[in-house]
């Protein structure tokens, strides 16, 4: 008979931790009608910040007989996604109250969603991936539509919804195959392969559809087309809580599902697998950096970039594929994640502070125009300040985290002998490098505007744009910890 | 005579093309909603044929899961669709699009 | 007796109902006189006269109540299996059991302060 342990209680204790905090502020909501909404995006850093303690504190096991896992690679995961829920909260607080939007229902999604996330990294078993993919993902949904009355939330809500429950549906039909072929939904059964000796076709097309279902999640070129709108529309503080936490907890399982995939089809030298997934690299890179270059919106650029990021993050995993590699691939895709974390984050709390506040929701197309950042080295030379570092480590710009993340992915890709896609992935960077600087051109070098508004400072977002340049700064100057923190992850991963 | 598993397996992936092209092709946003849910059906039979043929209850365990997370989507998914209507006054999909490149 | 045979009789009532309705319908339509009338042609409404579109909107009320029912009633389908098994599964089950049922007054203590339960 399965029981629950208190073994398995403690592994679960920061999914538990977020879960319970989102429980709390959405009864704080309704029953501290106090009308000073300020202490739940501390009460929700309190709680990102408690999960985050106690993920790194948790001893390593198996969690109700193997379908998570509790070891250092869903910790740091679980550490990242605590590090982005704090920031974004903070981020969210001044946006929220410039609009006079702030409740304990959007901090209670985000900590649900959290915790979806933090579960994701746990998981290793499909059915568990699919259930904490929900969490996340329903919770996401409503974040979208938090402005409801506006046109934009709404639309991007709607698409993020139909495209995200429609990749769920490929996840799931994609297990109930692999279930039938392996008998069982578990990833150590997965990799071991069919159970029969015709199953292996069945086995194949369940691992496509389950890779189809993520790279959806992952928003991976084909599967990309709703990121741009969906990113663009959302609450800006949203937007950068999707960009970050949910690239970190789909490429987590992500790299568990490719390995055992790997496994389950003959290793990697010989299966299609690995193949597929090098198109989806060398696409995603592509179309993200290509159709970045265009946009005038500061917020729908960030919104391809994420596409072009998510592509180097896919050359680390399919690198991560060959067993010599593997450590250093993963790592580097960990590594990654974070850096991405605070940039992307730090990224999008500009451009929030900088959007007009005056009908939330239904912002004009040119809202996020460059113009608006013209001058702004002179109107708010901090700020400024910050988005160039942003700008710097999204590029891959030494000395900052985004270039230590893409020397690590890089480096795994050339050691796997992915040498075509590594010369690919340097040359979209540079391509990515024109697009970025253009945003630190127009800070730095172009006149302000007339009567351009100096947009919206509060004492919470300048904390957590110093947080985010600290991360950023620190990740890039002084990478060892954290990166032996990425690389003691990647070991435990099979 | 019983209805041999491969039968039932038909169904369900018949089921599941079904909610794959009325997803792709059909514009109003009600019915793309319910083909996604009949994708998730498609996906239930198929984990019940398999646990039946296997003569294990972890496939029907995985169902009750399933039918859980597909009302919270249903839920979740409404609550949207209303959002739009009161934004838009349509449900056609062609109709909502105002982000665009 | 296969399990398919036993259906047999079930088949014949089946076959027996659809031969007659066909027949009746089709012997009325062929014998009975038609003097279509306009009070004759209109929808037919419990017997008063039809009033509006048939297409008419629900208020958005009836939505909540039919998403909180739905995301509530489902949650039966994790106490039904643990109902039938409850003593084997012993104080561990029930533990496991009281947190998710908690879990799901919290909601619904949410739900109710926040008025969504209210109908005026």
């Amino acid at each position: 008979m399965p029981t629950v342990s208190s073994q398995d209680v403690l592994a679960l204790a920061p999914v538990a931790i977020l879960a319970l905090g989102g429980i709390a502020l959405l009864l704080s909501e309704v029953f501290l009608t106090s009308g000073k909404r300020g202490y739940q995006a501390f009460l929700t850093v309190l709680f990102a910040a408690t999960a985050g303690l106690t993920a790194f504190g948790a001893t390593p096991g198996k969690v109700f007989a193997g379908q998570a896992t509790a070891d250092a690679f869903s910790a740091f995961v679980t550490i990242t996604v605590s590090f982005g829920l704090a920031l974004a909260a903070l981020v969210s607080a001044s946006w929220l109250d410039a609009r006079g939007a702030e409740r304990g229902e959007f901090y209670a999604l985000s900590l649900f969603a959290a915790s979806g996330m933090s579960l994701l990294g746990m998981a290793s078993d499909l059915l568990v991936a699919f259930v904490a993919i929900e969490i996340m993902s329903l919770s996401t949904y409503a974040l979208a539509a938090w402005m409801r009355r506006g046109k934009k939330p709404a639309e991007a809500a709607f698409k993020y919804f139909i495209l995200g429950a429609f990749s769920s549906a490929l996840l799931l039909y994609g297990t109930s195959l692999v279930f039938g072929a392996t008998g069982s939904t578990l990833l150590s059964d997965v990799a071991r392969g069919p159970l029969q000796a015709g199953g292996s076709a069945l086995l194949s097309a369940g691992l496509v559809l389950v890779a189809a279902g993520l790279a959806f999640k992952v928003a991976a070129v084909p599967f990309h087309v709703w990121t741009p709108d969906v990113y663009e529309g959302a609450p800006t503080p949203v937007t950068a809580f999707m960009a970050a936490g949910v690239k970190t907890a789909a490429f987590a399982i992500l790299a568990r599902t490719v390995l055992a995939a790997y496994a389950a089809t003959g290793g990697a030298a010989d299966s299609a697998f690995p193949r597929v997934l090098a198109v989806l690299a060398l696409l995603t890179m592509l179309v993200g950096n290509l159709f970045a270059v265009p946009q005038r919106s500061v917020k729908r650029m960030l919104a391809y970039s994420s596409i072009a990021h998510a592509g180097y993050l896919l050359l680390g995993v399919l690198a991560a594929g060959l067993p010599a590699v593997r450590e250093r691939a993963l790592s580097g895709v960990l590594f990654y994640l974070a850096s991405y974390t605070a940039s992307a984050i730090g990224a999008f709390a500009v451009v929030g502070a900088l959007e007009s506040n005056g009908q939330p929701g239904d912002e004009p197309a040119d809202a996020w125009d460059l113009e608006r950042l013209a001058g702004l080295s002179r109107r708010r030379p901090l700020l400024a300040f910050a988005m160039t570092v942003f700008m710097l480590s999204l590029a891959g710009v030494p000395p900052t985290a985004g270039f230590v993340a893409k020397l690590l992915v890089f480096q795994a890709a050339v050691g796997a002998q992915y040498l075509a896609l590594a010369v690919v992935g340097v040359l979209t960077s540079a391509l990515g490098a024109y697009y970025y600087l253009r945003v630190v051109v127009y800070m730095y070098m172009r006149p302000a505007a007339e009567g351009e508004p100096a947009g919206v400072t509060s004492p919470v977002l300048s904390v957590a744009l110093a947080v985010a340049v600290a991360a950023v700064v620190v990740l890039g100057i002084g990478s060892e910890p954290v990166a032996s923190l990425a690389r003691a992850a990647a070991a435990v991963v099979r | 005579m019983t209805i041999s598993a491969n039968w039932y397996l038909l169904l369900a992936a018949v089921l599941f093309c079904f909610g794959l092209v009325g997803v792709v092709s059909r514009r109003n946003i009600l019915v793309v909603f319910m083909c996604v849910e009949l994708m998730l059906n498609a996906a239930n039979l198929t984990f019940l044929t398999f646990a039946r043929q296997q003569g294990t209850m972890n496939g029907h365990a995985i169902a009750f899961f399933v039918i859980a997370v597909a009302a919270a989507e249903a839920a979740v998914g409404l609550a949207i669709v209303i959002a739009v209507f009161r934004t838009r006054g349509t449900l056609w999909m062609d109709e909502v699009s105002t982000l665009k490149n | 007796m296969t399990p398919l045979e036993s259906y047999f009789p079930l088949a014949v009532v089946f076959a027996l109902a659809l031969v007659l309705g066909l027949a009746l319908v089709g012997l009325a339509a062929l014998l009975g006189p038609r003097r279509p009338s306009r009070v004759k042609e209109a929808p037919f409404e419990c017997g008063s006269d039809p009033v509006g579109d048939a297409r008419g909107r629900f208020g958005v009320k009836f939505y909540v109540i039919a998403l909180l029912f739905v995301v509530f009633d489902i949650e039966a389908v994790f106490i039904y299996p643990w109902a039938v098994q409850v003593r084997e599964l012993g104080w561990n089950g029930f533990a496991t059991m009281a947190v998710f049922a908690a879990t799901l007054v919290a909601g619904l203590a949410y739900v109710w302060k926040k008025g969504a339960l209210d109908w005026e």
